[in-house]
């Protein structure tokens, strides 16, 4: 009979060096670290990728500009969209599930502990092979260096008489090491949230943030494979001489674009869940009210989940489709906004007659709202396929899409930090830095996309390297590098707080918010084993029953 | 999470998985292969092995049983803080006392009466319209054709005699609009009656909703329909309106109510079925 082999863990030192922090990383199987070492390499690539589109709004900034020459505003335009949606987006998400989904569910750890940190491996070195090219890509075919194919890379522009050299093949290469990791990370996640679970919690206990992460995870494992199986397609093409995308030889460039965008379109989805989940968990607590209409907030979800998988051709309208595909693909994606707009009622359904605390999470959470409203109302213009038809491939387009991306996602990803900062350091973040942040940022934001738009309306197209003066687009870019400026310095505060907090942050104690979570039942930060004595619960919001036994949650559920 | 958590028994250490480094060797191995292929083949081939030196070390890690460590539990002056019951009291708003908006009905239409309602409204409107078409252009078709104009290009362009005319693509359409936008209002109309107050129905019915609904039509119906924007005749148009209003809140009106939940006992809406916990015929429980 096989014995189990267990060691003693060896106990922690005082202070210990460089070399065995880093050992640490590198062997640790916590889902706690893995979690934090998602969330600081994605900040990393957010930093980087986030520097590459002020080079571009630089180089914007001014008509006939030739700050920066056309061929390395291709690469930045295509290395900043590929490393804010699969180094940033992806991760970020990966990481506040992997920290957070056992401590919300009473577990000790993942499912499948190896196999988190594989995934996170996978995808880190993905992401360095990606930025390899910068250093590597002219290296041995003297042609191009970076990928320069936009991130989503349409055929035929990825043929290897059209992208010669090797910059295309790292593009592809890398995605495909970060896909086999975003596969792994869901099937862990579904593994941990179905087998998981402290006593008492059923599916309709779950926290919100932990049912959105469970379907963002189901569509994960739905929507990466065509897009790896497009791009081992791709590699055949180059590689092999296949001719899948090679229209001369029979093959279909449009083919391309219906794998890439049934990934790509429910890949919005899987970046925008994430952040209804972290936006679910903090305006109750900052609303002093249970969340307005669980059910259904689960059931919307459930319902956006399905939907985006049947809309991934309104991002072709102009590839010209029949009337019946057009009316389809603009038909559902209208849809989408049915239980979109579930969701965006429920939160101010949740707030309406709450105690609200504008705290520092509830302030980017409230920007969320109003920003993402805005986000969903261009995207049912774009929707409209003759309006499409007139903006697409618009500046329009781009303040759209990062109204989503930015004005969604990335505000409540600063709410996320705001809030769980302390759980997982045991301090607060300065407040004053972090209004700071907030409102630079938010100025920032809405100078740069707002004024987006209306280029976008005048005919100025994405993507290009420079223009000319008289069209009546100056102004409007002149502002929108503005706003990054702004930007640029809101980030600088986060990441001051951020270091300066986690030595000389004020002490956070176990529940600074006053919450109802299982994670906030647990010390800051929380231990190797996250609970002494895994929990018990009888309703959603186990904490409220404790601390009100006279009004608990378990007798109205 | 119950309060008697504390009693449990706190171990003096715990079991978790043991850190390990394959994962990584594993995942390094995986790019290290793929890498090759845009730098050299030797790349590859040291990808290779560490791909296999890493599955096997992985394999050693979990097989025959996992490796696990064991972590000493934090002495309870470090552990976390039991957690203390509010001070604050939870204040919550009843319905019916002051300040407080909601209105939950007892009791609803049935959502067939609003289908219903919808489509002989629109009956009544079509026939006012009709009439219209009939005394100002001497044809029934003109209302028709103005309709249909929503979804069909040709009818957007066409002029008066065109307008005038019988066309059986434009029947259909404005037969399926008209339709679908009756069945939809009445719906609408069947749920928000019951949350208004009752005793001024025929008042919400036949003349406050279509004024609402006219006044939000003359609003957009230039970016909806812009032919029908063109020509239309709003003192017609509302009196269709006050036609279809008026018929459908009667037959909404007077349909049968049916019980919400709302009156159920929440054993009843778990939906245990246990004698006692429901309300059975005659009243008694």
């Amino acid at each position: 009979m096989a014995v189990q082999e267990v060691a003693l863990a060896r106990a922690p030192e005082m202070h210990p060096s460089i070399i065995t922090r880093l050992h640490e990383l590198v062997v640790t199987v916590d889902h706690k670290k893995l979690g934090l070492m998602y969330i600081a390499a994605a900040l990393f690539f957010f930093t980087v990728a986030g520097s590459m589109a002020a080079l571009m709004r630089l180089q914007l900034v001014v008509p006939n500009n030739d700050f920066i020459s056309p061929q390395v505003f291709n690469r930045l335009f295509t290395m900043h969209g590929t490393a804010m949606v699969f180094l940033v987006g992806m991760p970020i998400l990966a990481g506040l599930a992997n920290y957070l989904v056992p401590l919300m569910i009473g577990a000790r750890d993942m499912a499948l502990p190896r196999l988190n940190a594989f995934g996170f491996w996978m995808f880190f070195f993905g992401g360095l092979l990606l930025y390899f090219s910068y250093l590597a890509g002219a290296g041995l075919s003297g042609m191009g260096s970076a990928p320069d194919v936009g991130w989503f890379a349409y055929s035929p522009l990825t043929a290897r008489a059209f992208s010669p050299g090797m910059s295309t093949d790292y593009w592809i290469l890398a995605i495909l090491l970060g896909g086999i990791g975003s596969i792994v990370t869901a099937i862990n996640l579904i593994a941990t949230i179905f087998c998981m679970r402290c006593k008492g919690m059923t599916l309709m206990r779950m926290p919100m943030f932990v049912w959105l992460m469970l379907i963002v995870a189901g569509m994960i494992l739905l929507a990466m494979p065509p897009l790896s199986a497009a791009q081992i397609m791709l590699l055949l093409d180059r590689f092999l001489g296949a001719m899948f995308f090679d229209t001369q030889a029979g093959g279909s460039a449009v083919l391309w674009q219906h794998f890439f965008w049934i990934f790509g379109h429910p890949e919005v989805y899987i970046l925008i869940m994430p952040a209804f989940a972290v936006a679910s968990e903090i305006i109750p607590v900052f609303s002093r009210k249970p969340i307005f209409g669980y059910p259904f907030m689960v059931a919307a979800a459930i319902m956006i989940g399905f939907i985006s998988f049947g809309v991934w051709a309104h991002h072709m309208f102009t590839v010209g489709m029949s009337s019946i595909g057009n009316t389809f693909f603009a038909v559902t994606t209208m849809l989408v906004g049915v239980p979109t707009g579930i969701k965006i009622f429920n939160w101010l359904g949740t707030m309406y007659g709450g105690k609200i605390r504008f705290e520092l999470p509830m302030l980017f959470c409230i920007g969320f709202l109003f920003q993402f409203l805005i986000a969903g109302l261009t995207g049912i213009m774009l929707a409209a396929a003759p309006f499409d038809w007139q903006l697409s491939d618009s500046t329009f387009v781009v303040a759209h899409f990062h109204f989503v991306l930015i004005g969604g996602l990335l505000y409540t990803i600063f709410a996320a930090i705001y809030y769980w900062y302390p759980k997982a350091i045991g301090r607060m973040l300065n407040k004053k830095l972090g209004l700071w942040h907030f409102w630079l940022f938010t100025i920032g934001f809405h100078l740069t996309f707002d004024t987006m738009h209306i280029p976008g309306f005048l005919g100025m197209p994405r993507r290009i390297y420079t223009y000319d003066a008289g069209r009546g687009w100056e102004v409007f870019n002149m502002i929108s590098t503005i706003g990054v400026a702004l930007q640029a310095a809101a980030v600088l505060c986060l990441v001051i707080n951020l270091l300066w907090s986690a030595r000389k942050g004020e002490k956070a104690g176990d529940d600074p918010w006053d919450a109802w979570t299982l994670e906030w039942a647990t010390t800051s930060p929380p231990p190797a084993y996250n609970f002494e004595v895994l929990p018990k619960v009888r309703s959603r919001r186990p904490l409220w029953d404790i601390k009100h036994p006279e009004d608990p949650d378990w007798r109205y559920e | 999470m119950t309060s008697d958590q504390n009693e449990d028994h706190i171990p003096d250490a715990i079991e978790m998985p043991a850190p390990t480094y394959w994962p990584m060797i594993l995942a390094f191995g995986i790019t290290l292969l793929v890498a090759g292929l845009v730098t050299q083949v030797a790349v590859s081939v040291v990808g290779l092995l560490l791909l296999l030196l890493g599955a096997v070390g992985w394999f050693k890690e979990i097989f025959p049983m996992e490796k696990h460590e064991l972590v000493p539990v934090l002495p309870e002056s470090q552990r976390a803080q039991p957690i203390k019951v509010s001070s604050r009291s939870v204040a919550r708003l009843q319905a019916g006392v002051a300040s407080h908006r909601v209105r939950i009905p007892a009791q609803i239409h049935p959502y067939s009466s609003g289908i219903k309602g919808g489509l002989v409204g629109g009956i009544a409107m079509a026939l006012v319209a009709c009439l219209y078409g009939f005394i100002a252009h001497d044809s029934i078709w003109y209302p028709i054709n103005l309709l249909a104009a929503v979804a069909l290009p040709s009818m957007a362009m066409a002029d008066l005699t065109q307008l005038k005319a019988f066309d059986g693509t434009s029947f259909i359409i404005a037969l399926i609009c008209h339709a679908a936008f009756s069945c939809l209002v009445g719906l609408l109309f069947a749920i928000l009656l019951p949350m208004l107050p009752s005793r001024r129905a025929a008042f919400w019915g036949s003349f406050l909703s279509p004024i609402l609904w006219s006044a939000l039509v003359w609003a957009t119906l230039g970016l909806i329909n812009p032919t029908l924007n063109a020509r239309i005749n709003w003192i017609w148009f509302v009196a269709s309106q006050i036609a279809f209003g008026m018929v459908t809140g009667y037959i909404i009106h007077h349909s049968k109510m049916v019980e919400t939940m709302q009156t159920w006992p929440l054993a009843a809406r778990a939906g245990l079925e246990a004698r006692g916990v429901m309300y059975e015929k005659g009243g008694e429980k």
